[in-house]
């Protein structure tokens, strides 16, 4: 399997600037905010665009920033918050008390009924999937 | 107040994500922004396979299938 490096320093294309990727990546948000949970467009929509940037991912498409070859014992404080939201996140799903002691994903949901939160929502996670893409 | 716990709980989770990715950013900061850890963990490579790629890939496509269409 051919592997794609890191492209570091080349020119960016068009498309991957970022005044042309972030208006694409909030019309692709504002799309999927109005598609409601549970339904088989919001299924498909999240599958389509999910697979589309796995695609550019794992391809040579889209240059890469360089990646660290090694992290610093400061990385270990990143084991503060993961494990704080992996305890609260653990207990409520194990003791499935329902609205008493809610999931994180079941205390989002009523949120993310409103069409511009849900958009906000989608935002973040295509602008985020946009940069893990290019990492 | 079980409720309250589990929202102060996450609350607090996420306002550690914040102040870790602030500390971070600092000039000189010894911790690595959450971007270069999720970085370093998509240079892991099982042979030919990225397999860190793959992983951190299908991580975060379910997060937002999750979230967004379920």
């Amino acid at each position: 399997m051919d592997h794609p490096r890191e492209l570091a320093g080349t020119e960016p294309r068009v498309w991957d600037r970022p005044v042309v990727s972030v208006p694409m990546l909030v019309c692709l948000s504002l799309v999927g905010g109005q598609l409601p949970s549970f339904s088989a467009s919001a299924n498909l929509y999240t599958l389509g665009t999910g697979g589309a940037l796995i695609w550019l991912g794992l391809g040579a498409r889209v240059p890469r920033r360089p990646a660290p070859r090694r992290l610093g014992t400061g990385a270990v404080w990143w084991l503060l918050p993961v494990a704080v939201f992996g305890v609260f996140e653990g207990t409520t799903f194990v003791l499935h008390a329902g609205d008493d002691f809610p999931t994180f994903s079941r205390l989002a949901d009523p949120l993310l009924e409103d069409e511009l939160v849900r958009s906000a929502a989608w935002f973040a996670w295509l602008a985020a999937f946009w940069g893990l893409v290019r990492r | 107040m079980m409720r309250a716990l589990a929202i102060g709980g996450f609350v607090i989770a996420l306002a550690l994500f914040a102040a870790v990715e602030w500390a971070a950013r600092r000039p000189g900061s010894r911790i690595p922004s959450l971007a270069d850890v999720c970085a370093y963990v998509m240079r892991y490579e099982v042979g030919p396979v990225p397999v860190g790629r793959i992983g951190l890939f299908g991580f975060w496509w379910w997060l937002g299938w999750h979230f967004l269409a379920r």
